[in-house]
């Protein structure tokens, strides 16, 4: 076998490298399920995206993307005085420019926007995947559940991360795929991600978005080289951070499993038949729970333990359906 | 020749001998102008999926399931809709996209509705609102500005929505406006209704809807790239054309009629160039008439409605014919002192915020 050259990521480009591959229109980013091509004149963009994408490959034209980005600054006066970024897709401008400082919101909010309405080939559950023992923990929940917070946390302590936000299922696989893109944590959830785990690769600060203060996790290099990998479906927690709360873990029947992965996905209706085949095969394949708590590590702790089960539910089950 | 992913529409085996670079650039100029889900739609018809490279067959399968769902959504909504309105006592018309799916035309495959065209006549206009908003149908909330301009200068009331029917309606009374080049005497079409099969509503004459489409993307429309209007009129014609050998006579004599051939020559040409739509002999003589009018805007209408190329800054010359297209159509459509203030209120409206709520 030939020595495979040594892969080279977006750490290791340096900055006008990437700015020239940049304006070019040459930067590919392969966020598992989906890719982007992305090209810019935004000055601060390339260090950005190094910071936060840095353990992705950097690709030379693999011949594909999924979709072609570009963010751009207005021509004219607005070039200068209090420059703009401008979203632009396939020649179309779906949305209001934002300060060119916040072009990596705007990339990654733009690009969120993009895969939760072209990507109906997958279920596109509302829900932060991580993976551990080949199995995925599917965090479904409404916004402002902390669901990205404790995704994050989770991808600190030895759980792979897929998403934080798209959880990726293919209803004729029956397995989960990564949408690896950076964990977006919004105001406290910053601090208490840095209180968590000094070491976490977080980004620039971006104040006074809509959102408040914004900054995002980048993913990790195991996560990125494994991201083509397809996991089984292991188990469902709801996750609801309430302040000052004991925490709780209260197993949950098979329909409000279902009803907590369709009914806050993305494209459950586009997908019809399929979309219910395939929510009603993870309602009843996965057990689900309720978690309600208010410190991360009594969580992590908690579903530490919860995951020594259902890996040995798991291993009972495949036991039994395996041919001797 | 024109571009192949348009071609691929109506010849799905021309995909075969297609590159990743082919596919590549036929998903993104098609999923842009809304037509993947019917190249998914014909590619699955013809038993060509084994042909698609992956890549592109999973953005062809999000775009078909997408596509299915919405024309679910406004079958749905339209189902209900004639069952509100079931003692209006008037007929009760499909319009535009909608119509296609209840008739079940080969155009109905591979559709993105986004919004449910409807028409009853004036007179019964104000009652068929009253009875939709008695149902859960919501007027938007306008300004008085728009409120004006739907009330005087619009064919049809502002775009209704309802909360548990993803799909915004839009009631006409006519099928052009008001104060257009061409105005539109409602009562010959509504004696020329045709059945269909959605309970309760009826769809305006094959010719009828040709003029219909016509008439809308070349007078009352942004019509830039608007090559998705075109393959509908492609469709039609083609479909109406077949099963009724004096098609082409009706249609021209109706044209006449309405004051519609200007729109209907238009849409001629630029089907038979782009599309290869067969007409029939006397038709397309009448196509090859010298007439300056018509030249002029078949050179300013082929730059506009013509997708740009990908990668690069719109060509300076398809934004300048852009200008004058929409110039045109504000100024036959009305006078200057109502259009300024029009346009300057359109120019201040907002873009979506991608930030998710």
């Amino acid at each position: 076998m030939s020595a495979q050259p040594p892969r080279r990521r977006l750490d290791d480009c340096d900055l006008r490298e990437l700015a020239s591959r940049l304006r070019a229109g040459r930067l590919w980013l392969d966020f598992g399920a989906t890719s982007t091509r992305l090209a810019s004149d935004v000055p601060a963009l390339a260090e950005h995206l190094r910071q936060v994408y840095a353990q992705f490959p950097l690709l030379d034209d693999p011949g594909w993307a999924d979709h072609h980005v570009r963010i751009l600054r207005p021509r004219g006066l607005r070039r200068w005085l209090r420059p703009q970024a401008e979203f632009e897709c396939d020649l179309q401008r779906p949305f209001e420019p934002f300060p060119a400082d916040t072009a990596l919101p705007l990339f990654e909010w733009g690009s969120n926007w993009l895969i939760g309405k072209r990507l109906a080939n997958l279920l596109l559950l509302h829900a932060g995947v991580v993976e551990r023992d080949g199995l995925a923990l599917i965090l479904p929940a409404v916004p402002g559940s902390g669901k990205s917070t404790l995704t994050a946390a989770l991808s600190l302590r030895g759980w792979r991360l897929l998403s934080d936000e798209f959880g990726a299922f293919c209803p004729e696989r029956r397995r989960f795929i990564a949408m690896l893109k950076p964990v977006a944590l919004k105001n406290d959830s910053i601090d208490l991600i840095r209180a968590f785990e000094p070491q976490a690769p977080i980004g620039p600060l971006f104040p006074k978005t809509r959102k408040g203060t914004v900054a995002h996790l980048g993913a990790d290099r195991e996560a990125v080289d494994r991201r083509h990998e397809w996991v089984r479906p292991g188990a469902v927690v709801m996750p609801r951070w309430v302040g000052d709360s004991p925490l709780s873990l209260t197993p949950q029947p098979a329909h409000l499993v279902f009803g907590s992965l369709a009914f806050n996905a993305f494209n459950y209706q586009d997908n019809g038949e399929r979309g219910f085949d395939a929510a009603s095969y993870l309602a009843t394949q996965c057990r689900g729970w309720r978690l309600e708590y208010s410190r991360l590590d009594d969580a992590l702790a908690a579903l530490e333990r919860l995951w020594e089960e259902v890996r040995e539910a798991r291993a009972v089950k495949a036991a039994a359906e395996s041919p001797a | 020749m024109t571009w192949p992913w348009l071609q691929a529409l109506g010849r799905p085996e021309l995909v075969r001998g297609w590159s990743l670079a082919q596919w590549q650039e036929a998903t993104r100029q098609l999923r842009r102008l809304r037509l993947l889900a019917r190249l998914a739609e014909a590619l699955e018809a013809a038993g060509l999926n084994p042909s698609v490279p992956e890549p592109a067959a999973r953005l062809l399968l999000a775009e078909r399931q997408t596509s299915r769902y919405r024309r679910r959504v406004v079958s749905w909504a339209a189902t209900r809709i004639a069952r509100t309105l079931q003692d209006l006592g008037a007929p009760l018309v499909l319009l535009k996209g909608s119509a296609y799916l209840a008739q079940e035309l080969p155009i109905a495959a591979g559709r993105l509705p986004s919004d449910l065209d409807i028409l009853v006549p004036r007179d019964a206009l104000q009652r068929a609102q009253t009875m939709l908003v008695a149902e859960g149908w919501q007027e938007p909330d306008l300004d008085e500005h728009d409120r004006r301009y739907y009330h005087d200068w619009s064919h049809e009331v502002p775009p209704m929505q309802h909360p548990m029917h993803p799909v915004e309606l839009d009631l006409h009374h006519n099928i052009l406006p008001p104060l257009g080049p061409v105005t539109i005497d409602m009562p010959p079409l509504l004696d020329d209704l045709h059945a269909c099969s959605w309970p309760g509503w009826s769809v305006l004459a094959p010719v009828d809807q040709v003029l219909h489409s016509a008439a809308h993307l070349f007078f009352d429309s942004e019509p830039l790239e608007r090559v998705r209007d075109l393959v509908d009129l492609d469709g039609l014609i083609r479909h109406f054309a077949a099963s009724d050998p004096g098609f082409f006579t009706t249609l021209q004599q109706r044209a006449q009629a309405l004051g519609l051939m200007e729109p209907l020559l238009l849409a001629g040409h630029f089907c038979s160039r782009w599309l290869d739509t067969p007409l029939d002999a006397d038709f397309r003589q009448r196509l090859q008439r010298k007439d300056f009018s018509l030249g002029a805007q078949r050179a300013l209408f082929a730059r506009v409605l013509a997708p740009a190329a990908l990668d690069r800054p719109r060509p300076r010359a398809q934004r300048a014919a852009a200008a004058v297209v929409l110039w045109r159509y504000h100024l036959r459509r009305m006078p200057l002192r109502l259009l300024v203030p029009h346009l300057w209120h359109k120019l201040n409206k907002a873009r979506v915020d991608p930030t998710p709520r």
